[in-house]
């Protein structure tokens, strides 16, 4: 395809290549989670794996390799050690070793010595472990199922075998979560020294057993609560030596996600397994969400069927305004300007922005402020169909 | 059946007083409907009379009744719309009776209404049979009833008759009452026939229907007829009755009440109150008391989705067919584009027009500030009339505007009075008369502007007085007054469907207060947003919407950007339903909204 495309060929070498890969298999279902995932069976695993092989088989990367590669799922570490060699061969076989960083989120209560020795040895640089919470009652809340023992256990045996980077993800304000409990878990967090801490605003995903809860009326969404918690992450996250680099993301200096950070910056990346999305050879598109349809359509030499749409330079012009305002650092508009030949210099929206205290300008970039940061899906939805 | 064993009669009440039930016993007790086919308030058959309670179209109905002294008498029971909008209605309704049963809630005692029905009646020479009812309640006063009865009625006690629509007590009573106490069919040896038109309804194949008492005379199919109001001629079609469902007859005679389909199809040709002679043989004077029905408020009401004018024009003209007494012409609007001027009767007549357009037609519309019709004296001596704020001429060029007024007759507790005056005094009233009710209760004599009681004055008087004030009113003379034009400003333009004339004095509290509301309707804003209120250019109040807190979803990993893009355009999506001026989403209901006392 890229020899077809001598142009896009050109741009898709400037822009770094990541990879995701989608392992849909979970022990339990989360209360929470709106992802794609199953109950695990040696059947369905050993399918997975072959549908990962004849996935790469279809992408054709040219001469490209890859620079950063994130495992989510799901439950990647559900995995046996020995599959997890299985599938990051084949992706590296056909894709050659991540050049920057590769991250496999666990759950603690799947982390196991082997499987993490199996992954150092394979080269993965960044382990990122969903814990949610250090509160026993909230844990329960979640409908998780693992304990405060268990994190501690897993997190130790994670810093023992050795990765260069070790993330923790932690849910807030979940129904009764007091702020003083979401400081109690941050602190806690803190205290286990990971570098880099990603916290998530508690969402109600559709087809969620809270999306239910939130619709019976069993629960219900406060946002000026959602906004006192979030300040006190941002308060708690400096008073640790942690900065935001992104509405959720935390970390200590040179430990940013960079897969996720190439995401929002708009770069490309190759979506493997089901419900996996890709933005790579002027599309996006993304897997069918289902593990039998995404087997077959691979049998039939297709993928990325849903959501398919031809990429503009408009189109990711906005996107690249409304993922990278999301991040501390905002947006150069220079150098997106010159990357999609668009003056960006007399933007009303921007400078209302500005006037209102929701923006800032530092030299050619535009940054949201705290205060703008969150209305964040306000701005994206004012920036939304204003360029593609 | 010969004339003199019919009977017309009409039940007038305050509202809630229960007379839709009482209505349905009468039906049930003469086999006029199976009581298994009986729904609760069978006569209003309209989902949002049911609801409300109340009245809007009359409903005639012919019951057949074998009575103690042995005859059977037909009688016509019209049942009549019963709020103070559709006075008119109720007038005519009346007029085509010769009696009225008079009910009063044996718990609630004499209200406004009952006065002014009863006033009504006695004006239309009816004969009227008081009927106390609710007797069966634990708080019935039947003592107090009786005696507000004499005091304020002149209504000997004795006359009248314990009744329970909901147990059926005393149903029989009245109906011997009926019989006996009102008179055969008035004026029914006049030479010439006369049909009096006390309603009429649209059917889409046979066009226009009039609702008729005959008078004199008769009336049958293949008969050439007069509209005596404007003259105009048609050829009968179809005759009937009502049972309650319209029933075709060969013709009606003199006493009766039926419907008349003629070759009509535009309801506006026929008129309420115009009397329907013979062509051939007309008479040379109508039946008295025929009026034109003018609109008193005006409001615009515009479609939210621009795409639905069509169907918002075409839901108009299907309700106007059956309610004469709404009128609408196409205008536009800078804030809400392309709508119509519509006029109503009074505020609870614009309410359910637009509940029905809404729920029959499903069409989301907004209505902006009502208003009434003033008359504009302008400086070179010409006079017009102003409905609509927008087209008060600029101030320069007026002399004097006159505003409508009423005559109120207010029914207050005596521990209420103080706070009442405050209020009529608030509304730029003056009270003229104060009489005795009874030892708890007075009545008020008011003239008050009628745009001050347009939105919440009833509300008002209601809360005051714990649910026990009531009030009725008339159309008085139009007043000078000292009126401007007040705009409201969005974000520093000009949302035209909010302008309105207020009293210049009341000018700034109005504006504030209309800032405020409308700051608080409109959902916060990612920008902050100015609500002004203007007169003449000068801003006289401000508020701010509130912007917004917070608004930030997380998640937006493993690069499904299109998943979050789906989300954005969804919230998105939620603002299209609203009516967007400027860059300001503003909900549908605000303009409603703003005018509602909470």
């Amino acid at each position: 395809m890229s020899k077809s495309k001598p142009k896009q060929a050109s741009s898709e070498q400037e822009t770094p290549l990541g990879l995701y890969l989608h392992v849909p298999f979970c022990s339990t279902s989360c209360d929470f989670c709106g992802f794609y995932q199953i109950q695990s069976d040696r059947k369905g695993i050993l399918s997975y794996i072959d549908g990962v092989k004849r996935e790469l088989e279809l992408v054709d990367a040219g001469n490209r390799k890859l620079d950063t590669m994130f495992w989510g799922g799901g439950t990647p570490g559900l995995l046996p050690a020995a599959d997890m060699l299985k599938v990051g061969a084949a992706i590296t076989d056909e894709l050659g070793m991540p050049s920057q960083e590769w991250t496999v989120e666990m759950a603690p209560s799947s982390v196991k010595r082997d499987k993490l020795e199996a992954l150092k040895e394979a080269g993965v640089t960044r382990i990122s472990m969903g814990i949610q919470s250090l509160n026993e009652r909230l844990l329960d809340a979640l409908g998780r199922q693992h304990s405060l023992k268990q994190i501690h256990k897993a997190y130790d045996l994670i810093r023992e075998v050795g990765f260069h980077s070790v993330n923790v993800d932690l849910i807030f304000a979940i129904p009764t979560q007091t702020e003083e409990e979401w400081r109690a878990d941050v602190r806690g967090a803190l205290a286990l020294e990971p570098d880099h801490l990603s916290t998530y605003c508690l969402t109600f995903e559709e087809d969620t057993a809270l999306f239910i809860k939130l619709q019976q009326g069993k629960v219900s969404i406060d946002p000026d609560r959602e906004a006192r918690f979030y300040t006190a992450m941002w308060e708690e996250a400096q008073r640790g030596g942690f900065e935001q680099y992104e509405i959720s993301n935390y970390a200590r200096p040179g430990h940013a996600c960079l897969h996720n950070v190439n995401t929002w910056k708009m770069a490309q990346w190759i979506g493997v397994g089901p419900s996996a999305s890709s933005q790579w050879a002027g599309t996006r598109h993304t897997n069918t969400p289902d593990l039998k349809d995404w087997l077959a359509g691979l049998e039939r030499g297709e993928r990325g069927l849903v959501d398919r749409v031809v990429l503009n330079d408009g189109l990711l012009l906005e996107d690249s305004l409304i993922f990278g305002l999301r991040m501390n650092e905002g947006v150069d508009l220079a150098q997106l300007g010159q990357r999609f030949g668009r003056d960006l210099t007399q933007i009303a929206l921007f400078d209302q922005l500005v006037e209102e205290g929701q923006a800032e300008r530092v030299g050619p970039s535009l940054r949201l402020t705290p205060k703008g940061r969150m209305v964040a899906d306000a701005v994206g939805e004012a920036l939304l169909g204003s360029f593609g | 059946m010969e004339t003199v064993n019919k009977r017309n009669f009409s039940i007038i009440a305050h509202v809630d007083h229960g007379k839709t039930t009482l209505s349905d016993r009468l039906l049930e007790h003469t086999n006029t409907v199976a009581q298994r086919v009986l729904e609760a308030q069978h006569l209003d058959s309209m989902d949002l009379e049911r609801e409300r309670g109340i009245t809007i179209k009359s409903h005639p109905v012919t019951l057949v009744y074998p009575a103690k002294d042995g005859k059977t008498y037909q009688l016509n029971l019209a049942d009549t719309p019963g709020h103070v909008d559709f006075s008119y209605e109720v007038s005519r309704s009346l007029a085509a009776c010769e009696g009225a049963l008079l009910l009063i809630d044996a718990a609630q005692g004499v209200e406004a209404q009952t006065v002014a029905n009863a006033h009504l009646a006695e004006e239309q020479g009816l004969t009227i049979i008081p009927v106390i009812n609710k007797i069966d309640l634990p708080s019935a006063n039947l003592e107090l009833c009786l005696q507000q009865l004499e005091d304020l009625l002149a209504i000997p006690a004795e006359d009248a008759i314990l009744a329970s629509g909901k147990t059926g007590i005393g149903i029989e009573d009245i109906l011997e009452a009926v019989v006996t106490r009102i008179p055969p069919p008035r004026w029914s040896d006049y030479q010439a026939t006369r049909c009096l038109v006390f309603d009429s309804v649209y059917d889409a194949y046979r066009g226009a229907i009039a609702f008729v008492r005959v008078f004199s005379g008769s009336i049958k199919p293949k008969d050439q007829v007069l509209m005596m109001s404007d003259h105009t001629r048609a050829e009968v079609k179809e005759v009937g009755v009502f049972t309650p469902a319209q029933k075709k007859v060969d013709s009606l005679e003199a006493g009766d009440v039926g419907y008349l389909v003629c070759n009509i199809k535009n309801p506006a040709d026929i008129k309420v109150g115009d009397t329907i002679t013979q062509n051939a043989n007309p008479a040379e004077e109508m039946l008295p008391g025929y009026k034109e029905v003018r609109p008193m408020v005006f409001s615009g009401i515009y479609p939210v989705e621009t795409n639905d004018f069509e169907k918002l024009k075409s839901s108009m003209g299907k309700l106007q067919l059956n309610d004469a007494a709404f009128s609408f012409q196409a205008e536009s609007s800078v804030a809400l584009g392309f709508g119509f001027r519509c006029g109503f009767l009074g505020l609870l007549h614009m309410e359910i027009i637009q509940e029905r357009i809404r729920r029959e037609y499903g069409v989301d519309i907004i209505s902006t500030y009502p208003s009434v019709v003033y008359k504009v004296r302008k400086q070179n001596g010409d006079e017009i009339e102003v409905d609509n704020p927008i087209n008060l001429p600029d101030p320069s060029h007026i002399e004097t505007i006159f505003e409508p007024t009423i005559v109120a007759h207010i029914h207050v507790p005596n521990d209420c009075v103080g706070d009442i005056l405050a209020l009529v005094m608030e509304k730029r009233g003056s009270c003229e008369r104060t009489d005795t009710l009874d030892g708890t209760r007075l009545i008020l004599e008011c003239i008050l502007p009628l745009n001050e009681i347009l939105v919440d004055f009833n509300d008002r008087l209601k809360s005051i007085t714990r649910g026990y004030g009531s009030m009725e009113y008339e159309l008085g003379e139009y007043r000078p007054a000292k009126l401007v034009k007040m705009d409201i400003l969005v974000n520093g333009e000009p949302v035209d469907a909010f302008s309105s004339i207020v009293h210049a004095e009341k000018a700034h509290t109005k504006g504030g207060e209309l800032c405020t509301k409308l700051a608080d309707i409109i959902p916060p804003h990612l920008f902050k947003i100015a609500v002004q209120a203007a007169i003449g250019g000068k801003i006289v109040a401000r508020d701010n919407v509130r912007t917004m807190r917070k608004d930030v979803t997380a998640k937006c990993y493993g690069g499904d950007i299109s998943r979050k893009r789906k989300l954005l355009d969804k919230q998105k999506e939620g603002k299209r339903k609203m009516k967007n001026i400027g860059n300001v989403s503003i909900p549908p209901d605000a303009f409603i909204k703003v005018l509602k006392n909470d």
